[in-house]
């Protein structure tokens, strides 16, 4: 598909000039998200400013059958907002206003181009805070996070996006536009909001998103333990779980993730530990000694050597640095790695991460794991030599053996990062095909055409067309590299 | 008595039809199957046979449904009632959809965890029914609405397809949440027969704390301000002839207010003085066991005999109540505060006044029983109710699950 000058004549119409970017060196900038191994050269990218002209461009592509990809900061890792079919990227950057604020009701109206974490910081004076928080929430949009149903460290306690979305305004296929849900927690009839969360922009384009704040927790206590061996730090988890006490966040990084963030950042982390264990309890002050005593014990009971309590918030942040770094630490140290996002249920951590290394050791490879442990979501990194190819298809073929073995385990093939073009073949592994076709029934009926986001999700869905964007080579794969995260690499 | 034997099970899965009626209307069989192969075989059946299927749980929502147009044959799923897997450090549960709630609650809490859904009459409520009928209680702000708890699905399509969705971990975001979408969908897209949920452990402590209040009491904005951020797990408000089935002292005042908290010990002794702060003494408290009872009390007084009104709202205090001040209907209200959830049980002819007092003050009619004439105050959108009748003629294209009858197009 390629747009004629009379469409881009149009388009400049609907959202004046500055809102159509079709020179080759704008669109190419919009050809991948952070799964750079999967591109797709958009024919143009559209930037609007307000609900109506998203509905109007919608409606104006819905009558040319051209493809329309929404898109929030780029960050995703499976390539939801890549434009594998052409056509149009949506991009949703100028919509970034916090609506409205209801402080009493604690909820506030915003645009989906915000970006997650300036929403905590402009309801704080409210006493107020956004919990959802993808270790991309300096970066990622609240709308990329609805469409990924984002989890983050903190979703243990707080639950996923899902939890805090109480409605959205949605432009339909049709360019029809539609509140679903809003300020009261419920609407009548069935939950069409829910199942747009978690949709990867298939199923309609989320232009007003109305989320539930919560009061900002009194105090926060974050401790750090570690461990000889990383399977001790997983039945810690589940000890503490067992003690009924529920965290805000429990994180692991194993003996690889603390070599490269220590080769680079030098925190004093323990290079001979297996496993170090983050876990963080927020809530009012009088609870959390308590707790801390509780989940301290627990650790113990699996022969944590050693517990370190962050007594203040510069303390704190000593503690999550290493953690928030991960990302960025393997992008310096790796010659190419591969992130993945299976979970497996909370009490088989121990017995994944073992299948995790043997899966890699048998291919001649290493992988670290950085890990939301308390909900049994794992990161495996499996790392390669970006300059081998032999090593790449390795790679390749051991990350789909560890997400088989996620799902023998009774788990899944994606926590939070979402299915996009990387995981869709797996699909086919998880689910049987009535399944699928259930799902594709579903899409159908709020996407006849197929255009929303098209060809993503689903293993060979809609019109049965395969893709055409391009299919780059596992070559490709050294691309996965840290970029622009730095330090505090965004991403997972 | 004996279904249609084109129905395909054996006869000895037959029930008594007059059971199943619906608006006085009993189907011509109903079946009771024992595994979900069966289910799927009577769905698959009646579809070849071009009848209309309605799915029963315990019968809690369905009591008040209307006769659909049409209405053949009742499943009556109460035998799916096995939990498949309970894994306690997991905090998740798959079970039969027929399971009753008040039988996954009593496994929960001997592991000291609980079951994240509520709903009226918890003895017969099913899991099943709870989800599809979107059915909540006293405590919907800590647990979130069944769409936030369920993990994933085993369904029954109007054709007889056995579908999966989501799955059994608590982070998933692998394909569509039709098990989601299900939730508030009346057994009208498909047939629910097994759900996975996100289970919470049991708070170390419960206490009920009651109040009268007078209507001034209740309008008074300030008052009840600083009680949201507390975060209560319970602040609901009855009416004085609702109360009474409640079995607490009489008040003073024409309400009672309930504020739930369910905590750690220290910080539940501070939430007590900071609500004793701004409400003064309680008139009463409970604590543990009682307290835990009064929830469900709370909840099944939704189920009031009479026409009833349900509205969604984001008032989160009791001071959302000011307009009802002085109205018949207020006698008899529940209203869950913080998840903005009211119930009213008016005079059949003043349904539809009342209806319109409400919509102007933010609350949004979801659901009238036994008010045939009500016309809805805010009709939904009609891109909206297109979508549901897409969805539905997706997902049952012959129309074969009576209750999906609501989306039909043409309506509202």
């Amino acid at each position: 598909m390629s747009l004629t000058r009379a469409h881009l004549e149009e388009l400049r119409a609907l959202l004046g000039d500055d809102g159509v970017l079709d020179t080759e060196a704008a669109r190419f900038t919009y050809e991948a998200d952070a799964l750079t191994f999967e591109r797709g050269m958009p024919d143009v990218v559209v930037l609007p400013r307000s609900s109506d002209q998203v509905a109007a461009l919608v409606r104006w592509a819905h009558a040319r059958g051209i493809p329309v990809t929404p898109r929030g900061a780029g960050t995703g890792l499976a390539g939801g907002s890549t434009p594998e079919r052409g056509g149009i990227v949506l991009s949703m950057s100028r919509m970034d206003r916090l609506l409205r604020v209801d402080a009493g009701r604690m909820f506030a109206w915003v645009q989906p181009g915000l970006v997650n974490l300036s929403l905590s910081q402009q309801v704080a004076p409210h006493g107020l805070y956004y919990a959802p928080d993808p270790a991309s929430q300096q970066v990622s949009t609240l709308g990329g996070n609805v469409a990924a149903n984002a989890g983050g460290p903190h979703c243990l306690k707080y639950g996923v996006t899902l939890n805090h979305i109480l409605g959205v305004v949605a432009v339909l296929h049709d360019g029809m536009v539609v509140k679903l849900g809003g300020e009261a927690p419920d609407a009548p009839d069935f939950d069409l909001a829910s199942v747009i969360v978690g949709s990867e922009g298939t199923l309609a384009v989320v232009t007003e998103i109305c989320v539930r704040l919560l009061p900002r927790p009194e105090a926060v206590k974050t401790m750090l333990f570690d461990f000889e061996q990383v399977e001790d730090a997983c039945r810690a988890v589940s000890a503490v779980i067992a003690a009924g006490i529920v965290p805000a966040a429990m994180e692991i990084m194993d003996r690889h993730t603390v070599e490269f963030v220590e080769a680079w950042l030098h925190l004093g982390l323990p290079l001979d530990a297996g496993a170090v264990l983050l876990i963080e309890m927020d809530g009012p002050a009088v609870n959390l000694e308590a707790q801390v005593g509780r989940v301290a014990a627990a650790a113990r009971a699996y022969h944590a050597r050693s517990t370190r309590v962050a007594r203040d918030e510069a303390e704190r942040a000593a503690l999550w640095r290493g953690r928030k770094s991960a990302f960025g630490a393997y992008g310096r140290s790796a010659n190419g790695f591969y992130i993945m996002d299976g979970v497996v249920p909370r009490t088989r951590l121990a017995e994944a991460l073992s299948a995790v290394h043997a899966l890699c050791a048998e291919r001649g490879l290493q992988a670290g794991n950085v890990f939301h442990a308390g909900d049994g979501n794992l990161h495996p990194h499996v790392l390669f030599k970006a300059d081998d190819p032999a090593s790449q298809q390795q790679a390749l073929e051991a990350s789909h053996e560890i997400l088989r073995m996620c799902i023998r385990l009774g788990g899944t093939i994606s926590g939070e990062h979402g299915v996009g073009i990387e995981k869709r073949p797996m699909m086919l592994e998880l689910f049987a095909a009535e399944d699928l076709a259930t799902m594709n029934r579903l899409r159908a009926a709020f996407d006849p055409g197929g255009l929303l986001n098209p060809g993503k999700i689903l293993p060979g869905d809609g019109d049965g067309r395969p893709a055409t964007g391009a299919r780059h080579a596992p070559a490709q794969l050294g691309g996965m590299r840290a970029g622009a995260g730095g330090a505090q690499g965004p991403w997972i | 008595m004996n279904p249609s034997p084109a129905l395909g099970l054996d006869t000895a899965r037959a029930v008594d039809p007059a059971r199943f009626r619906l608006g006085g209307t009993a189907p011509r069989a109903a079946l009771r199957p024992a595994t979900r192969g069966e289910v799927a075989e009577a769905v698959r059946a009646a579809a070849r046979d071009g009848l209309a299927i309605v799915p029963w749980g315990g019968g809690v929502a369905l009591a008040h449904e209307p006769a659909p147009a049409r209405y053949d044959v009742a499943l009556d799923l109460s035998a799916l009632d096995r939990v498949i897997e309970y894994e306690a450090e997991d905090m998740t549960l798959t079970a039969e959809c027929g399971a009753s709630i008040a039988a996954l609650r009593r496994l929960l809490a001997a592991r000291g965890q609980e079951a994240p859904l509520e709903g009226a009459l918890a003895e017969r409520a099913t899991l099943g029914g709870v989800l599809a009928s979107n059915a909540s209680g006293p405590r919907r702000l800590r647990f979130g609405s069944p769409r936030d708890r369920i993990l994933g699905a085993r369904v029954v399509l109007a054709d007889g397809t056995i579908a999966r969705t989501g799955g059994k971990v608590v982070k998933n975001v692998a394909g569509y949440a039709l098990h989601r979408l299900l939730c508030g969908s009346r057994g009208g897209l498909a047939v629910m027969i097994e759900a996975s949920l996100k289970l919470v452990p049991a708070p170390a402590c419960r206490a009920a704390l009651v109040f009268g209040a007078t209507a001034a009491e209740i309008a008074d904005h300030d008052r009840w301000a600083p009680i949201p951020r507390l975060e209560p797990a319970v602040l609901t408000v009855v009416g004085r002839a609702a109360a009474a089935a409640l079995g607490l002292p009489p008040m003073p005042g024409d309400f009672t207010v309930i504020v739930g908290l369910e905590d750690d010990a220290p910080w539940l002794d501070r939430q007590v003085s900071a609500t004793a702060q701004a409400l003064g003494a309680a008139a009463a408290r409970l604590d543990g066991e009682t307290a835990e009872a009064l929830w469900q009390k709370l909840a099944d007084l939704e189920e009031q005999d009479g026409p009833r009104l349900s509205f969604a709202t984001a008032h989160n205090t009791p001071a959302g109540l000011a307009p009802l001040s002085g109205h018949a209907a207020a006698a008899r209200l529940v209203f869950h505060a913080p998840a903005g959830r009211l119930h009213v049980f008016p005079e059949a002819r003043d349904a539809q006044a009342l209806a319109g007092l409400l919509a102007e003050k933010e609350f949004a009619l979801i659901e009238s029983r036994g008010i045939e004439s009500l016309e809805p105050p805010i009709a939904p959108q009609a891109a909206v109710h297109q979508l549901r009748s897409r969805i539905r003629a997706a997902l049952d294209p012959e129309h074969r699950l009576a209750l999906g009858g609501r989306w039909e197009r043409g309506e509202p």
